[in-house]
């Protein structure tokens, strides 16, 4: 049975194909469109997954879109009428979106594929989420919690689901918070609040709240409040989100935090409103993980389960994800490498063939690689016509070697092989990787390369089977580094030897590599820790600001051209520069 | 200057998109270099006008008030450039085109900003590389296509043209929907509002009890 995946219309748009029950490929539209978090209907995705599966549109048994249009309509509606007359400014727009576009997914997905209606199904957003995390990780049973900003009306769900020996699939998410009641729509507003792009400056929250302190727990708590339930409710005076397209938070939530920082005026740390920004981000992320922690805490006592998969786009928070697994009582918490909006394509198919085809369960492969693959000739052909040095080493240890070598003479390398991530994180197949100390290399990686604020930090990565020595991993806690999911404390003997990944406050999202699931990545933290005594890297997303994660060589190679990477390598081949060739060279001559 | 740098940066994705889709060895230092040539030009706009903006008394709120040059932001907001569409020679047309009238634009700033010889020396800066930018895109031109780069520069004037038309109408288009909806919001859903408005209060607080699941096929 061949289902594809498809989720689009909000952020983040991707396709996945699923083929007799396993994932065959899946990428989101942003590393093809080459538009950060492109939300434009998946064509390209869609168009590569079939190529790559070479299948055609009307071999496809089922198409499913990862929300239900009419449903996600009914609450933008019925939350327009709500805040009338305070909505008049939003809801022209809000109706020309869901009108022009958004309501007509199953035209669209009909026209573009030329496949009957009949066999375009839609999933529950939550559903997917739950799929998601659920149907991909290796447990059989386990308490499934998805928190996102929203889908159609549910923000927060909980639930179970289980994969019987016999094959027979069920997820059960029994009860949700809605809309506008939303950790995400919490988190989101803070982030705009704070001057950074909602859906994609929440890192920078995260990042920034290091440099806080919580001092601003008893303001944030006057914004969501528990429930006698346990669960939650936003006090709607502070937020605006549910009333306004363009406007997160009130009056009221700016004459309890002071006036917002705008998002041109860089954050200078010690100022006193540097201060006051990273004291807020320390104390809106301390609520999260709170209420996140109690959550999760209620659901153990109820299910009694030992595992935890953990959904939506809250789950990227890697400090959140750590105290859940720490305080919850979970003993393993699962969190897929997309646990965002991406994810659902992959989720959306999957719950259609587990659940509503009711095909019995296959293990999927527990690695994040379905993109596409790199190919390296097409980075020797352009490095050779640019006259660039470059090396063929065939054999994997001798490259291994060169590009050990250039990591300890404190060069930056960008590492592409195999197949691109699908997700958010670039977890050994389309890094930036550098040695993880000292300091000055990750400020070389902010000034030449990323481009980015000086208070976000870097990720190590370190192979799994030393990953406790170096980070102090709780019991599960490999698991949660598996994906870069977790925010751990570097060990404090260690922290001098990665003081270039080892965040403000002493911690690190690291990645713990498992060598079944990135062996060349594995094998080149192992060379790099026999020359140097520390098998950790310096991780971070082959891209530079404001651009999606690499995919192509020539992709890579033009991000390696345009800033300061010293080594671009994809085996067999090393693009190095010379100093000549530091940058792009004059060209007056030949223009 | 914030808008400059926004547009200046968008340009040096477009650029460095087109060099990793190009075959032509040259073309593709070109447009490398005509990408960090803009990224240059939009940290130089960005550094500038937060110095403005921050010696500005009410800097945020004359920015966000209203934006006289709202037709074309930045310059170049007429174009819409698709860098995967275009044949080689068509964006090279548009290019050329596209760097000429900003330079144009530019030089009229720099000799309007006598009083601020700052910012005019931002301008000044970005104006020598827009010469080069010029030259490059034209002389590439007549490489890629020798017979035909004269009537490419025209059908991308027309193409601009048509481009810019079709911007006015769908903003006039959307001036007229947001009208009508308005319209609607105020004379037909008063009592709607007013029934959703009782509905809401009578939902509980925090947990509900999901609806059982309407079937796959249903979009509702």
């Amino acid at each position: 049975m061949k289902i594809l995946g498809i989720s689009g219309h909000y952020h983040d748009s991707a396709a996945a194909l699923v083929i007799d029950g396993l994932p065959r490929c899946a990428v989101q539209e942003e590393r093809l469109s080459r538009k950060k978090g492109d939300a434009a209907f998946p064509l390209a995705a869609v168009e590569w997954c079939l190529e790559t599966a070479g299948l055609e549109p009307e071999q496809l048994d089922a198409i499913v879109f990862y929300e239900k249009p009419l449903l996600k309509f009914e609450r933008i509606l019925t939350c327009a009428l709500r805040s009338f007359p305070r909505s008049w400014k939003s809801f022209p727009s809000a109706m020309k979106r869901a009108l022009g576009e958004k309501l007509w997914v199953k035209g669209t997905i009909a026209s573009h594929l030329r496949v009957p209606s009949s066999r375009i199904l839609f999933t529950q957003h939550h559903e997917s989420h739950a799929a998601a995390a659920f149907l991909t990780a290796p447990t059989h049973e386990a308490a499934i919690l998805t928190a996102d900003g929203v889908g159609e009306w549910a923000t927060t769900t909980t639930g179970h689901g289980v994969k019987r020996e016999n094959g027979e699939t069920r997820i059960e998410l029994s009860r949700e918070i809605r809309f506008p009641h939303s950790l995400g729509m919490l988190y989101s507003t803070f982030t705009a609040y704070l001057g950074f792009p909602v859906n994609e400056g929440e890192y920078k929250v995260m990042g920034l709240a290091a440099f806080g302190k919580p001092v601003m727990l008893d303001a944030v708590r006057q914004l969501i409040q528990p429930t006698s339930d346990g669960a939650f409710q936003l006090n709607l005076d502070f937020f605006e989100f549910h009333a306004s397209a363009t406007k997160s938070y009130s009056k009221r939530f700016v004459e309890l935090f002071g006036p917002p920082r705008s998002p041109d005026s860089p954050i200078a740390l010690h100022s006193p409103d540097g201060e006051r920004f990273a004291n807020i981000a320390a104390s809106v992320q301390r609520v999260l993980e709170d209420v996140l922690v109690d959550l999760a805490g209620r659901l153990h006592r109820e299910t009694g389960l030992s595992d935890l998969c953990l959904g939506g786009g809250v789950a990227l928070n890697g400090c959140a994800n750590a105290r859940i697994l720490r305080e919850s009582g979970f003993e393993k918490v699962f969190v897929p490498p997309a646990p965002g909006d991406a994810g659902c394509a992959l989720g959306a198919a999957l719950w259609a063939d587990r659940i509503f085809f009711k095909r019995p369960h296959r293990e999927v492969p527990d690695h994040p690689f379905w993109g596409p693959v790199v190919e390296a000739r097409e980075l020797a052909r352009v490095a050779r016509e640019d006259g660039l040095s470059l090396e063929e080493v065939e054999d994997p240890a001798q490259f291994l070697t060169r590009v050990v070598d250039a990591l300890i003479q404190g060069k930056i390398v960008g590492w592409m092989e195999g197949a691109c991530e699908f997700g958010p994180r670039a977890l050994g197949h389309r890094s930036i990787v550098a040695a993880p100390a000292p300091v000055a290399i990750r400020e070389r990686l902010n000034r030449t390369i990323k481009y980015r604020e000086e208070f976000r930090p870097f990720a190590p990565a370190v192979p799994i089977e030393v990953a406790a020595r170096y980070f102090e991993l709780p019991p599960g806690g490999e698991r949660l580094s598996r994906f870069m999911s977790g925010v751990f404390p570097v060990r404090a003997e260690w922290r001098h030897r990665l003081a270039a990944v080892t965040h403000v406050d002493g911690t690190a999202r690291v990645q713990a590599v498992d060598p079944e699931m990135a062996p060349r990545f594995h094998a080149l933290l192992k060379a790099y820790g026999a020359r140097t005594g520390v098998p950790v890297l310096l991780n971070t997303s082959f891209n530079l600001a404001g651009e999606p994660i690499v995919n192509r060589a020539v992709e890579g190679y033009s991000t390696f051209r345009r800033c300061g990477i010293d080594v671009l390598v994809s085996s067999p081949y090393l693009v190095s520069k010379t100093a000549a060739e530091s940058s792009v060279p004059m060209l007056e001559a030949v223009g | 200057m914030l808008r400059f740098a926004a547009t200046e940066a968008d340009g040096g994705h477009d650029l460095s998109r087109a060099a990793e889709l190009t075959n032509d060895a040259l073309l593709r230092q070109l447009y490398l270099r005509h990408a960090l040539d803009e990224h240059r030009h939009a940290r130089l706009f960005r550094d500038r006008g937060l110095t403005l903006l921050t010696e500005c008394q009410n800097g945020e709120a004359s920015w966000s008030r209203f934006e006289a040059n709202w037709f074309s932001p930045g310059e170049r907001g007429l174009d819409d450039l698709r860098v995967d569409k275009d044949p080689q020679d068509g964006l090279l047309a548009f290019l050329h085109l596209s760097e000429k009238a900003a330079a144009r634009r530019f030089c009229i700033y720099q000799e309007v900003l006598v009083s601020d010889p700052m910012t005019q020396s931002v301008f000044r800066d970005v104006l020598k590389d827009e010469a080069f930018h010029m030259a490059y895109t034209y002389k590439q031109l007549a490489r890629v296509s020798p017979r035909r780069h004269g009537w490419r520069l025209w059908q991308a004037r027309l193409v601009r043209v048509w481009k810019a038309y079709l911007r006015l109408m769908v903003a006039v288009a959307s001036v007229i929907g947001t009208a009508l909806l308005l319209l609607q919001y105020f004379l037909l859903l008063p009592p709607f509002a007013l029934l959703a408005k009782r509905g809401a209060l009578k939902e509980p607080p925090g947990w509900w009890t999901r609806r059982p699941a309407s079937s796959l096929k249903s979009q509702y």
